[in-house]
């Protein structure tokens, strides 16, 4: 169900392995229904796809990475770069869902899946406690299967109907808006220091009125996307509109230029499971397993901000697992140990502490002005005042700022533990 | 009996670049039109009720074929003949070519009702009905607004000027071209839609007949500069003749409260009286 | 001369107005309306987050301190139901199959 990245790579998977694949998709085709962040790691294809980058519609390889740190004044970059990033096998691309999303349910049908738009699964079919197929809204739509797999999204109505997921859970996601905003391709290589096919993929901090969350700017090939992330929660309790925190970001004096004269092409919404290991569904039941979205897999811990790549591993996974439930009646729990030991469950595993730790008030709130504060002090030349020691102007930030230096010790000691 | 969908899969929200004018369409998003998916409508359901058989055909690129296998899964035969699908090359084929083209892909095959949309979503001149019926050498019933099955007569409606509408009888063979309004397309069964999935759409390969368009450039329109008079008085005597803001209107009037029939008569009375209508013309009687 | 007037900088402007904005997504709009909300019920609700938070604007207070909703323009994303908090006051599904929002860029 759902052929995104993780329902187009189980039917590539399930159909290579021989099984008879229906991939249901409720969009006019797929990707129509999808939005993200911006960036595809595709190296979880190499075993399935080999040289998939020669394919792969890209707009650009993100061969350079920018972390910021903004306050409404100030702007705090850690920007990296690196050659081996615009060569094969290449780590990251900017592209398109409307054009991965069909590129790969392409993928998935060439391997002999059979490709339905335009479908909603209206429901489970279920026998005793067991799921045998999926209703849907088109007429004679019930279809009966020895497996489903909800790979319906982060709003999955399949894996809440079998109680799975919550039937609302506020705490654990974050709304996602985005604005794709058309420059010419020289003016992108140039306000980026880009050419050819090299992308820049910016993550920011600290830019978002306090509400937990950040924001993001990704090179396309004649377009910018950029957007914001923030606490559903947080944001409601704000009541600032998702629109406005794009509009503070366009403007903030370190963004504005990147995006002078550009013109919005397309505005969209989603949202993102960021819960992180701790609250991920229950991966499988009697006749079903879920994957991507639908399984919470987005990798939110800060530095790290990754959702396809996971998607696409917890489908190949859930292919591998229900082919081979459906030829030879295997357990499905097969699906869980197999995620277990790749990276998709263990980086999860390892990071499980990092949503908390990245949305929690002093990360968010305090330590963008504080780095910026000591940053500027250090780099401030205050003749004929001597220069002031870092210590004193760390003290002077975390002051103005109401943190503790011991709130700052044990939060490094957390950091150190989440990222080890 | 043979029904024949003539429909056009195109995007229909292809971008227009305003400076340079070049048309981008996006294959992915090519799709019948509310006109065309009506057309379709139309045409099932009087094979439904007469037991025709419904053969939707259209001339264009591959990207074609997906609005076509949903056709196939809603029972109709299916035939594409093969199209350029850049912009430039499709301006050249003009709606007379287009039409002597459609009609050899049907070759033997004389439709007794050819349906289609009153205009295409993309180009929009609305000729191509009247070049088909041409070409047929049968009768042609464009802009219809609805379309239905009488006892074994067809009913068409369409709309004439100051909102009436005609309804008339369509002796067949015969084409009718249907405003995207009144019926929606059906939804495809989900067997049927599985099996239609990965079926070939089959292609009729016929050649284009000569157009007599040829192009030579396609661009924007861009609008002849006009010269403007520079505007005369002060800018508050103009912002006043603008707004109205000093002379004096006619008071409203207070008529009800009345029943609709005695209203609407006041609201034509004053129409008329006002010179916006002309009582000859419209036949109103004004009390 | 007269003084001059100071002019806004184009570049204070602060984008694009909301219906602009939502008129560069494509939806196809179904006759079904996939949400529906109990205005009886949102009498009673003092947060009505579904207004502020909604990215396409799509819930507004009436005066009556109900709430008017549209469905047309919904990017389907399932803010309003996951942050509505009086129970059973809004009733939200996937719209049907090939209808509602299409994404190019997303």
């Amino acid at each position: 169900m759902g052929a995104g990245p993780a329902g187009a790579a189980a039917a590539l998977t399930a159909a290579r392995a021989g099984a008879s694949v229906v991939l249901l998709e409720r969009g006019p085709f797929p990707g129509s229904k999808n939005v993200y962040g911006g960036v595809v790691y595709g190296r979880v294809l190499d075993e399935v796809l080999p040289r998939w980058w020669e394919e792969v519609p890209v707009q650009r390889w993100v061969t350079r990475r920018s972390t910021m740190v903004l306050t409404e004044t100030q702007a705090l970059t850690v920007d990296f770069r690196t050659v081996a990033w615009g060569e094969a096998p290449y780590n990251g691309c900017t592209t398109f869902r409307s054009d991965f999303d069909s590129w790969l349910a392409g993928k998935a049908v060439e391997a002999g899946a059979q490709l339905v738009t335009s479908t909603v699964a209206t429901g489970l079919i279920r026998e005793g406690g067991t799921v045998v197929g999926v209703r849907t809204d088109r007429p004679d739509g019930d279809l009966r299967a020895k497996v489903v797999i909800a790979a319906d999204g982060v709003n999955s109505f399949l894996a809440k109907e079998l109680g799975l997921l919550p039937s609302t859970d506020a705490a654990h996601l974050t709304l996602g808006v985005k604005e794709v905003l058309s420059l010419p391709r020289e003016v992108i290589d140039e306000r980026f220091g880009v050419r050819g096919d090299e992308g820049v993929d910016v993550e920011i901090l600290g830019c978002t009125r306090g509400i937990p969350g950040g924001g993001f700017v990704y090179t396309n090939k004649e377009t910018v996307s950029v957007g914001v992330v923030v606490s559903l929660e947080h944001l409601t309790a704000a009541k600032v509109r998702p629109e406005e925190l794009i509009a503070d970001l366009k403007a903030h004096p370190a963004i504005a230029p990147w995006v002078r004269g550009a013109e919005v092409k397309e505005y969209a919404a989603h949202l993102i499971p960021e819960g992180g290991y701790d609250h991920f569904p229950t991966l499988h039941a009697d006749g079903l397993l879920v994957a991507g979205d639908a399984a919470g897999m987005c990798l939110a811990a800060g530095i790290w901000l990754e959702g396809v790549n996971f998607a696409i591993g917890s489908g190949l996974a859930a292919g591998r697992a229900a082919a081979a439930a459906a030829q030879t009646g295997a357990d499905l729990a097969s699906y869980r140990k197999d995620l277990e030991s790749t990276f998709v469950l263990q980086d999860h595993k390892r990071l499980r502490k990092a949503p908390g730790l990245v949305l929690s008030p002093r990360v968010q709130g305090q330590y963008p002005g504080l780095i910026a504060d000591l940053v500027e002090g250090m780099f401030t030349v205050t003749n004929p005042t001597p220069k002031p020691g870092v210590v004193r102007l760390l003290r002077a930030a975390a002051n103005k700022h109401g943190v503790k230096l011991r709130h700052l010790a044990v939060d490094a000691l957390a950091g150190g533990r989440t990222f080890r | 009996m043979l029904i024949v969908a003539l429909l056009r899969c195109t995007d229909l929200r292809a971008e227009v670049d305003p400076l340079t004018g070049a048309v981008s369409r996006d294959p992915r998003t090519a799709s019948l039109s509310a006109a065309d998916a009506a057309a379709l409508e139309h045409a099932l359901r009087i094979a439904d009720t007469w037991g025709g058989r419904v053969l939707a055909l259209t001339a264009g690129g591959p990207e074609a074929d997906g609005p076509l296998r949903e056709a196939l899964a809603l029972g109709a035969e299916v035939r594409r003949v093969p199209l350029h699908s850049s912009y430039i090359e499709e301006l050249a084929v003009d709606e007379r070519s287009l039409a002597k083209l459609v009609v050899s892909a049907l070759g033997e095959n004389r439709p007794d009702l050819v349906l289609c949309a009153d205009r295409s979503a993309d180009r929009g001149t609305g000729a191509l009905p009247a070049f088909v019926a041409h070409e047929l050498g049968v009768v042609q019933a464009p802009g219809l607004v609805a379309l239905q099955v009488e006892g074994d007569q067809l009913v068409a409606e369409r709309r004439l000027d100051f909102g009436r509408r005609e309804r008339m009888r369509v002796p067949l063979p015969a084409v009718c071209s249907v405003e995207g309004a009144g019926v929606r397309l059906r939804r495809a069964s989900l067997p049927a839609s599985l099996a239609a999935a990965n079926a070939t759409i089959p292609l009729v390969d016929v050649a284009l007949p000569a157009s007599p368009v040829r192009v030579v450039q396609a661009r924007p329109t861009r609008p002849r500069p006009r010269h403007l008079p520079a505007p005369t008085g002060t800018s508050r005597e103009r912002l006043l003749a603008l707004t109205g803001a000093l002379l004096s209107h006619e008071p409203p009037t207070v008529v009800g409260p009345v029943g609709a029939a005695e209203a609407a008569d006041a609201l034509l009375d004053f129409l008329v009286r006002h010179g916006y209508l002309s009582e000859a013309r419209t036949g109103w009687a004004v009390p | 001369m007269s003084e001059a007037i100071p002019l806004t900088p184009i570049s204070s402007y602060r984008g694009i107005g909301f219906d602009d904005r939502m008129d560069t997504v494509e939806f196809r709009v179904a006759e079904r309306a996939h949400i529906v909300v109990d205005s009886d019920i949102c009498r009673s609700c003092t947060t009505k987050a579904c207004v502020t938070a909604c990215p396409a604007n799509l819930f507004a207070p009436t005066s009556d301190g109900g709430i008017l909703f549209n469905y047309e323009q919904c990017f389907e994303c399932g803010t309003c139901y996951q942050v509505c908090n009086s129970e059973g006051a809004l009733s939200w599904t996937y719209p049907d199959g090939g209808y509602g929002v299409v994404f190019r860029q997303g």
